[in-house]
Protein backbone atom coordinates (compact mmCIF):
# COMPACT_ATOMS: atom_id res chain seq x y z
CA UNK A 1 0.00 0.00 0.00
CA UNK A 2 2.58 2.39 0.76
CA UNK A 3 4.45 1.59 -2.41
CA UNK A 4 1.32 2.73 -4.22
CA UNK A 5 0.60 5.88 -1.88
CA UNK A 6 4.83 6.83 -2.94
CA UNK A 7 3.91 6.23 -6.52
CA UNK A 8 0.67 7.95 -6.74
CA UNK A 9 2.65 11.03 -5.10
CA UNK A 10 5.47 11.09 -7.35
CA UNK A 11 2.96 10.91 -10.25
CA UNK A 12 0.96 13.67 -8.51
CA UNK A 13 4.15 15.59 -8.39
CA UNK A 14 5.33 15.40 -12.25
CA UNK A 15 1.69 16.38 -12.95
CA UNK A 16 2.08 19.26 -10.88
CA UNK A 17 5.50 20.08 -12.48
CA UNK A 18 4.01 19.49 -15.79
CA UNK A 19 0.93 21.66 -15.55
CA UNK A 20 3.33 24.45 -13.77
CA UNK A 21 5.69 25.41 -16.59
CA UNK A 22 3.84 28.56 -17.74
CA UNK A 23 2.52 29.73 -15.03
CA UNK A 24 6.32 29.83 -13.53
CA UNK A 25 7.59 31.13 -16.78
CA UNK A 26 5.22 34.34 -16.78
CA UNK A 27 6.01 34.72 -13.39
CA UNK A 28 9.69 34.30 -13.64
CA UNK A 29 9.27 36.57 -16.89
CA UNK A 30 7.29 39.56 -15.04
CA UNK A 31 9.88 39.31 -12.33
CA UNK A 32 12.79 39.74 -15.15
CA UNK A 33 11.16 41.08 -18.38
CA UNK A 34 14.00 38.78 -19.40
CA UNK A 35 12.87 35.71 -21.38
CA UNK A 36 16.16 34.15 -21.31
CA UNK A 37 16.31 33.94 -17.97
CA UNK A 38 12.67 33.84 -17.11
CA UNK A 39 13.29 30.27 -19.16
CA UNK A 40 16.85 29.64 -17.03
CA UNK A 41 15.32 30.44 -13.46
CA UNK A 42 12.20 27.70 -14.12
CA UNK A 43 14.66 25.08 -15.53
CA UNK A 44 16.71 26.10 -11.95
CA UNK A 45 12.95 25.63 -10.35
CA UNK A 46 12.14 22.53 -11.43
CA UNK A 47 16.00 21.24 -11.15
CA UNK A 48 15.93 22.36 -7.44
CA UNK A 49 12.05 20.57 -6.91
CA UNK A 50 12.91 17.18 -7.99
CA UNK A 51 15.95 17.10 -5.91
CA UNK A 52 13.79 18.35 -2.85
CA UNK A 53 10.48 17.06 -4.13
CA UNK A 54 10.61 14.97 -0.70
CA UNK A 55 10.63 18.16 1.19
CA UNK A 56 7.00 18.70 0.16
CA UNK A 57 5.29 16.75 2.73
CA UNK A 58 1.70 18.80 1.54
CA UNK A 59 1.15 18.10 -2.51
CA UNK A 60 -2.06 20.67 -1.94
CA UNK A 61 1.02 23.11 -0.88
CA UNK A 62 2.90 22.65 -4.55
CA UNK A 63 1.57 26.03 -6.06
CA UNK A 64 3.28 27.99 -2.97
CA UNK A 65 6.01 25.58 -2.76
CA UNK A 66 7.16 25.89 -6.71
CA UNK A 67 7.06 29.71 -6.47
CA UNK A 68 9.24 30.06 -3.36
CA UNK A 69 11.63 27.65 -5.26
CA UNK A 70 11.16 30.39 -8.27
CA UNK A 71 11.77 33.50 -5.97
CA UNK A 72 14.76 32.21 -4.18
CA UNK A 73 16.43 30.83 -7.44
CA UNK A 74 15.62 34.76 -8.92
CA UNK A 75 17.62 35.83 -5.22
CA UNK A 76 20.87 33.27 -6.10
CA UNK A 77 20.74 34.57 -9.56
CA UNK A 78 21.16 38.35 -8.53
CA UNK A 79 23.27 37.64 -5.82
CA UNK A 80 25.61 35.52 -8.04
CA UNK A 81 25.58 38.64 -10.07
CA UNK A 82 25.98 40.98 -6.87
CA UNK A 83 22.96 42.48 -8.13
CA UNK A 84 21.08 41.54 -4.74
CA UNK A 85 18.68 44.68 -4.78
CA UNK A 86 17.45 46.14 -1.33
CA UNK A 87 13.36 47.44 -1.05
CA UNK A 88 14.95 50.92 -2.02
CA UNK A 89 16.95 50.10 -4.95
CA UNK A 90 15.41 50.02 -8.44
CA UNK A 91 16.05 48.24 -11.29
CA UNK A 92 15.00 48.95 -14.85
CA UNK A 93 15.31 46.00 -17.18
CA UNK A 94 14.58 46.15 -20.78
CA UNK A 95 15.61 44.04 -23.56
CA UNK A 96 13.00 45.07 -26.45
CA UNK A 97 13.31 44.39 -30.03
CA UNK A 98 11.08 45.82 -33.10
CA UNK A 99 9.54 42.28 -33.46
CA UNK A 100 8.23 41.81 -30.14
CA UNK A 101 7.04 45.32 -30.52
CA UNK A 102 5.13 44.49 -33.18
CA UNK A 103 3.94 42.01 -31.30
CA UNK A 104 2.68 43.35 -27.89
CA UNK A 105 -0.47 45.56 -27.67
CA UNK A 106 0.23 48.85 -26.61
CA UNK A 107 -1.71 48.82 -22.98
CA UNK A 108 0.21 45.65 -22.48
CA UNK A 109 3.43 47.33 -23.09
CA UNK A 110 2.43 49.86 -20.84
CA UNK A 111 1.65 48.08 -17.88
CA UNK A 112 4.50 46.26 -18.34
CA UNK A 113 6.83 49.25 -18.89
CA UNK A 114 5.49 50.30 -15.72
CA UNK A 115 5.83 47.14 -13.82
CA UNK A 116 9.44 47.10 -14.49
CA UNK A 117 9.91 50.54 -12.87
CA UNK A 118 8.71 48.99 -9.39
CA UNK A 119 12.02 47.81 -7.12
CA UNK A 120 12.01 44.29 -7.60
CA UNK A 121 10.26 43.53 -4.30
CA UNK A 122 7.34 45.48 -5.34
CA UNK A 123 7.21 43.86 -8.30
CA UNK A 124 7.00 40.48 -6.67
CA UNK A 125 4.47 40.86 -4.82
CA UNK A 126 2.15 43.05 -6.47
CA UNK A 127 2.54 40.38 -9.70
CA UNK A 128 2.31 37.29 -7.28
CA UNK A 129 -0.81 38.66 -5.94
CA UNK A 130 -2.45 40.35 -9.06
CA UNK A 131 -1.24 37.33 -11.80
CA UNK A 132 -1.49 34.24 -9.17
CA UNK A 133 -4.52 35.37 -6.92
CA UNK A 134 -2.21 34.18 -4.10
CA UNK A 135 -3.64 35.47 -0.48
CA UNK A 136 -1.33 37.66 1.17
CA UNK A 137 -0.50 35.15 3.54
CA UNK A 138 0.68 32.59 0.99
CA UNK A 139 2.76 35.36 -0.45
CA UNK A 140 4.08 36.11 2.67
CA UNK A 141 5.11 32.26 2.40
CA UNK A 142 6.60 32.35 -0.59
CA UNK A 143 9.13 35.23 -0.31
CA UNK A 144 9.73 34.63 3.00
CA UNK A 145 8.30 38.50 4.86
CA UNK A 146 5.67 39.33 6.88
CA UNK A 147 2.50 39.80 6.07
CA UNK A 148 2.64 43.53 6.58
CA UNK A 149 5.48 43.77 4.60
CA UNK A 150 3.35 42.27 1.40
CA UNK A 151 0.72 44.75 2.49
CA UNK A 152 2.83 47.63 2.51
CA UNK A 153 4.90 46.83 -0.67
CA UNK A 154 1.83 46.02 -2.15
CA UNK A 155 0.66 49.51 -1.13
CA UNK A 156 3.48 51.23 -2.77
CA UNK A 157 3.86 49.31 -5.88
CA UNK A 158 0.25 49.91 -6.66
CA UNK A 159 0.48 53.75 -5.42
CA UNK A 160 3.17 53.92 -8.26
CA UNK A 161 1.32 51.76 -11.18
CA UNK A 162 -1.45 53.89 -10.98
CA UNK A 163 0.57 57.44 -11.18
CA UNK A 164 2.27 55.63 -14.23
CA UNK A 165 -1.16 54.29 -16.18
CA UNK A 166 -4.13 55.99 -14.60
CA UNK A 167 -3.30 59.87 -13.95
CA UNK A 168 -4.40 61.69 -16.85
CA UNK A 169 -1.19 63.91 -16.75
CA UNK A 170 1.69 60.70 -16.40
CA UNK A 171 1.37 58.45 -19.66
CA UNK A 172 3.97 56.63 -20.32
CA UNK A 173 6.38 56.67 -22.87
CA UNK A 174 5.61 53.71 -25.15
CA UNK A 175 8.29 54.44 -28.08
CA UNK A 176 11.25 55.16 -25.42
CA UNK A 177 12.52 52.00 -23.87
CA UNK A 178 14.93 51.80 -20.95
CA UNK A 179 17.92 50.34 -21.30
CA UNK A 180 19.21 47.87 -18.22
CA UNK A 181 20.12 49.92 -15.09
CA UNK A 182 20.52 49.76 -11.78
CA UNK A 183 20.03 53.11 -9.40
CA UNK A 184 20.95 52.62 -5.73
CA UNK B 1 -13.39 64.14 7.87
CA UNK B 2 -14.39 63.10 4.50
CA UNK B 3 -15.87 59.31 4.64
CA UNK B 4 -14.17 58.09 2.11
CA UNK B 5 -10.88 59.82 4.21
CA UNK B 6 -11.27 56.82 6.61
CA UNK B 7 -10.67 53.86 3.95
CA UNK B 8 -7.10 53.79 3.54
CA UNK B 9 -4.75 52.57 0.48
CA UNK B 10 -4.24 49.28 2.00
CA UNK B 11 -7.78 48.76 3.07
CA UNK B 12 -8.91 49.27 -0.74
CA UNK B 13 -5.96 46.74 -1.59
CA UNK B 14 -7.42 43.78 0.84
CA UNK B 15 -11.07 44.87 -0.55
CA UNK B 16 -9.77 44.73 -4.19
CA UNK B 17 -7.85 40.76 -3.19
CA UNK B 18 -10.65 39.87 -1.58
CA UNK B 19 -8.91 39.87 1.30
CA UNK B 20 -11.31 41.59 3.60
CA UNK B 21 -14.17 39.66 5.70
CA UNK B 22 -17.60 40.00 5.17
CA UNK B 23 -18.50 42.78 7.36
CA UNK B 24 -15.66 45.05 6.31
CA UNK B 25 -16.51 44.29 2.76
CA UNK B 26 -20.31 45.47 3.39
CA UNK B 27 -18.75 48.44 5.16
CA UNK B 28 -17.01 49.48 2.36
CA UNK B 29 -19.68 48.92 0.01
CA UNK B 30 -22.04 50.74 1.93
CA UNK B 31 -19.59 53.58 1.98
CA UNK B 32 -18.86 53.59 -1.20
CA UNK B 33 -22.66 54.30 -2.22
CA UNK B 34 -22.56 57.12 -0.68
CA UNK B 35 -18.98 58.66 -1.73
CA UNK B 36 -18.58 59.02 -6.01
CA UNK B 37 -14.90 59.38 -5.05
CA UNK B 38 -14.62 56.72 -2.81
CA UNK B 39 -16.26 54.50 -5.26
CA UNK B 40 -13.85 55.75 -8.05
CA UNK B 41 -10.93 54.65 -6.14
CA UNK B 42 -12.31 51.04 -5.64
CA UNK B 43 -12.71 50.71 -9.46
CA UNK B 44 -9.21 52.22 -10.27
CA UNK B 45 -7.90 49.46 -7.71
CA UNK B 46 -9.66 46.57 -9.07
CA UNK B 47 -8.92 48.07 -13.15
CA UNK B 48 -5.35 48.13 -12.40
CA UNK B 49 -5.20 44.76 -11.26
CA UNK B 50 -7.12 43.74 -14.64
CA UNK B 51 -4.71 45.25 -16.84
CA UNK B 52 -1.79 43.59 -14.83
CA UNK B 53 -3.03 40.45 -14.84
CA UNK B 54 -4.04 41.37 -19.14
CA UNK B 55 -0.46 42.53 -19.87
CA UNK B 56 0.92 39.07 -18.51
CA UNK B 57 -1.15 37.10 -20.73
CA UNK B 58 0.64 36.04 -23.00
CA UNK B 59 4.66 36.84 -23.18
CA UNK B 60 7.65 36.72 -25.23
CA UNK B 61 8.79 33.58 -25.06
CA UNK B 62 12.93 32.91 -25.15
CA UNK B 63 13.98 32.37 -28.86
CA UNK B 64 16.22 29.31 -29.76
CA UNK B 65 18.46 30.26 -31.76
CA UNK B 66 20.14 26.75 -31.65
CA UNK B 67 18.64 23.37 -32.76
CA UNK B 68 19.79 20.26 -31.77
CA UNK B 69 22.49 18.74 -33.42
CA UNK B 70 22.11 15.19 -34.47
CA UNK B 71 19.43 14.84 -31.64
CA UNK B 72 16.56 14.18 -34.38
CA UNK B 73 18.09 11.51 -36.21
CA UNK B 74 18.79 9.88 -32.56
CA UNK B 75 15.72 10.53 -31.37
CA UNK B 76 14.15 9.08 -34.74
CA UNK B 77 16.22 5.91 -34.27
CA UNK B 78 15.40 5.39 -30.93
CA UNK B 79 12.12 5.80 -31.32
CA UNK B 80 11.44 3.59 -34.57
CA UNK B 81 13.14 1.03 -32.07
CA UNK B 82 11.24 1.59 -29.59
CA UNK B 83 8.23 0.36 -31.60
CA UNK B 84 9.17 -2.07 -33.66
CA UNK B 85 10.20 -3.56 -29.67
CA UNK B 86 6.95 -2.99 -28.74
CA UNK B 87 5.73 -3.98 -31.93
CA UNK B 88 7.78 -7.66 -31.52
CA UNK B 89 6.68 -7.51 -27.51
CA UNK B 90 3.05 -7.17 -28.54
CA UNK B 91 2.87 -10.50 -31.20
CA UNK B 92 5.22 -12.39 -28.49
CA UNK B 93 3.00 -11.84 -25.77
CA UNK B 94 -0.22 -12.61 -27.70
CA UNK B 95 1.38 -15.62 -28.68
CA UNK B 96 2.92 -16.11 -25.33
CA UNK B 97 -0.76 -15.39 -23.69
CA UNK B 98 -2.26 -18.16 -25.51
CA UNK B 99 0.01 -20.83 -25.07
CA UNK B 100 -0.10 -20.11 -21.21
CA UNK B 101 -3.64 -20.43 -21.75
CA UNK B 102 -3.70 -23.60 -23.68
CA UNK B 103 -1.17 -25.65 -21.72
CA UNK B 104 -0.97 -24.18 -17.88
CA UNK B 105 2.79 -24.34 -17.81
CA UNK B 106 3.71 -24.00 -13.89
CA UNK B 107 7.55 -23.94 -15.36
CA UNK B 108 6.73 -21.44 -18.75
CA UNK B 109 4.88 -19.09 -16.28
CA UNK B 110 7.68 -19.08 -14.03
CA UNK B 111 10.13 -18.43 -16.74
CA UNK B 112 8.12 -15.05 -17.67
CA UNK B 113 8.10 -14.08 -14.59
CA UNK B 114 11.77 -14.25 -14.38
CA UNK B 115 12.28 -11.95 -17.65
CA UNK B 116 9.57 -9.31 -16.18
CA UNK B 117 11.63 -8.66 -13.05
CA UNK B 118 14.92 -8.01 -14.59
CA UNK B 119 15.57 -4.73 -14.26
CA UNK B 120 17.57 -2.64 -16.66
CA UNK B 121 20.64 -1.04 -14.63
CA UNK B 122 20.55 2.14 -13.57
CA UNK B 123 21.09 5.27 -16.13
CA UNK B 124 23.71 7.99 -15.22
CA UNK B 125 23.49 11.67 -16.11
CA UNK B 126 26.73 13.30 -14.99
CA UNK B 127 27.38 16.77 -15.10
CA UNK B 128 30.38 19.09 -15.79
CA UNK B 129 29.93 22.50 -14.64
CA UNK B 130 33.55 23.46 -14.02
CA UNK B 131 36.30 24.36 -16.24
CA UNK B 132 39.14 22.37 -14.10
CA UNK B 133 40.76 19.57 -15.85
CA UNK B 134 41.21 17.26 -12.69
CA UNK B 135 37.24 17.70 -12.44
CA UNK B 136 36.79 16.18 -16.17
CA UNK B 137 38.88 14.15 -15.92
CA UNK B 138 36.70 12.85 -12.43
CA UNK B 139 33.49 12.60 -15.18
CA UNK B 140 35.11 10.67 -17.48
CA UNK B 141 36.79 8.41 -14.88
CA UNK B 142 33.05 7.88 -13.45
CA UNK B 143 31.68 7.14 -16.94
CA UNK B 144 34.41 4.32 -17.15
CA UNK B 145 33.83 3.42 -13.98
CA UNK B 146 29.93 2.47 -14.56
CA UNK B 147 30.51 1.14 -18.08
CA UNK B 148 32.50 -1.51 -16.07
CA UNK B 149 30.55 -2.15 -13.42
CA UNK B 150 27.89 -4.50 -15.75
CA UNK B 151 24.75 -5.09 -13.45
CA UNK B 152 23.08 -8.56 -15.05
CA UNK B 153 25.37 -8.42 -18.17
CA UNK B 154 24.30 -4.75 -18.97
CA UNK B 155 26.04 -1.69 -18.75
CA UNK B 156 25.02 1.28 -17.33
CA UNK B 157 23.52 3.77 -19.77
CA UNK B 158 25.62 6.81 -19.22
CA UNK B 159 25.12 10.83 -20.42
CA UNK B 160 27.85 13.61 -19.76
CA UNK B 161 26.28 16.98 -20.06
CA UNK B 162 28.67 19.97 -20.12
CA UNK B 163 27.61 23.04 -19.37
CA UNK B 164 29.17 26.72 -18.20
CA UNK B 165 32.90 26.47 -17.90
CA UNK B 166 32.56 22.31 -18.10
CA UNK B 167 31.92 23.42 -22.26
CA UNK B 168 35.32 23.24 -22.54
CA UNK B 169 35.20 19.30 -21.83
CA UNK B 170 33.92 19.14 -25.16
CA UNK B 171 35.46 21.97 -27.31
CA UNK B 172 37.81 20.56 -29.58
CA UNK B 173 40.15 23.18 -29.28
CA UNK B 174 40.72 23.57 -25.89
CA UNK B 175 39.66 19.76 -24.46
CA UNK B 176 42.57 17.82 -23.70
CA UNK B 177 40.45 14.65 -23.48
CA UNK B 178 39.57 14.08 -26.95
CA UNK B 179 40.76 10.37 -27.09
CA UNK B 180 38.98 9.41 -23.69
CA UNK B 181 35.50 10.93 -25.27
CA UNK B 182 36.17 9.08 -28.45
CA UNK B 183 36.51 6.23 -26.62
CA UNK B 184 33.40 6.62 -24.32
CA UNK B 185 31.49 7.58 -27.05
CA UNK B 186 32.25 4.09 -28.96
CA UNK B 187 30.80 2.68 -25.80
CA UNK B 188 28.14 4.21 -26.39
CA UNK B 189 28.65 7.12 -23.62
CA UNK B 190 26.43 10.25 -24.64
CA UNK B 191 27.88 14.10 -24.40
CA UNK B 192 25.81 16.92 -24.79
CA UNK B 193 26.79 20.36 -25.09
CA UNK B 194 24.50 23.40 -23.69
CA UNK B 195 23.81 25.88 -25.93
CA UNK B 196 22.77 28.43 -23.99
CA UNK B 197 26.47 28.36 -22.50
CA UNK B 198 27.49 28.14 -26.15
CA UNK B 199 25.54 31.27 -26.92
CA UNK B 200 27.32 33.02 -24.15
CA UNK B 201 30.58 32.21 -25.27
CA UNK B 202 29.28 33.47 -29.01
CA UNK B 203 28.09 36.59 -27.47
CA UNK B 204 31.28 37.69 -26.16
CA UNK B 205 32.99 36.45 -29.49
CA UNK B 206 34.25 33.33 -29.07
CA UNK B 207 33.66 31.11 -31.47
CA UNK B 208 32.70 27.23 -30.65
CA UNK B 209 33.98 24.31 -32.07
CA UNK B 210 32.80 20.90 -30.38
CA UNK B 211 34.06 17.61 -30.83
CA UNK B 212 31.99 15.48 -33.00
CA UNK B 213 30.86 13.50 -30.36
CA UNK B 214 29.30 15.74 -28.86
CA UNK B 215 25.34 16.68 -29.54
CA UNK B 216 23.76 20.40 -28.53
CA UNK B 217 20.87 20.54 -26.62
CA UNK B 218 19.14 23.19 -25.92
CA UNK B 219 19.59 23.76 -22.29
CA UNK B 220 21.70 21.31 -19.84
CA UNK B 221 19.02 22.16 -17.26
CA UNK B 222 16.68 21.27 -19.29
CA UNK B 223 18.47 17.88 -19.84
CA UNK B 224 19.17 17.15 -16.35
CA UNK B 225 15.11 17.59 -15.75
CA UNK B 226 14.42 15.63 -17.99
CA UNK B 227 16.74 12.83 -17.14
CA UNK B 228 15.79 13.35 -13.11
CA UNK B 229 12.09 13.14 -13.99
CA UNK B 230 12.63 9.62 -15.80
CA UNK B 231 14.00 8.27 -12.99
CA UNK B 232 17.99 8.87 -13.98
CA UNK B 233 20.44 9.30 -11.40
CA UNK B 234 22.15 12.46 -11.58
CA UNK B 235 25.83 13.25 -10.03
CA UNK B 236 27.66 16.54 -10.17
CA UNK B 237 31.08 16.43 -10.41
Amino acid sequence: MSLLRTVSQKRAFRNILANNRNRLYNMAYAWTHDPYLADDLVQQTYYKALRSQKQLRDIGAADAWLFRILANCLTDHYRARREFLSDDELIIIEKRTPETEAEEDQLAQRVRLAVQRLPLPQRQVVTLIDLEGFAYATVAQILDIPVGTVMSRLCRGRRALRELLLDANSKMEVTSPPMMRRIK
Amino acid sequence: MNKDDIISDEQLNAFADSELDTEEENRLFNLSEDSPELSNRMCEQRRLKEMVRHAYREVPQPRRRFERKGQGNRLFVTAAAAVILLAIGGVAGWFGSNSLNATPNPVRIAGVADQVVVAEPEPYLLHVTSGDPQRMRAALQRAEQLLSTADGNQAHRVEIIANEAGLDLLRSDVTPFGDQIRALYEQEVLFFACTKAIERLEEQGIHVRLVPEADTHYSALDRVVLRMNEGWTYEKI
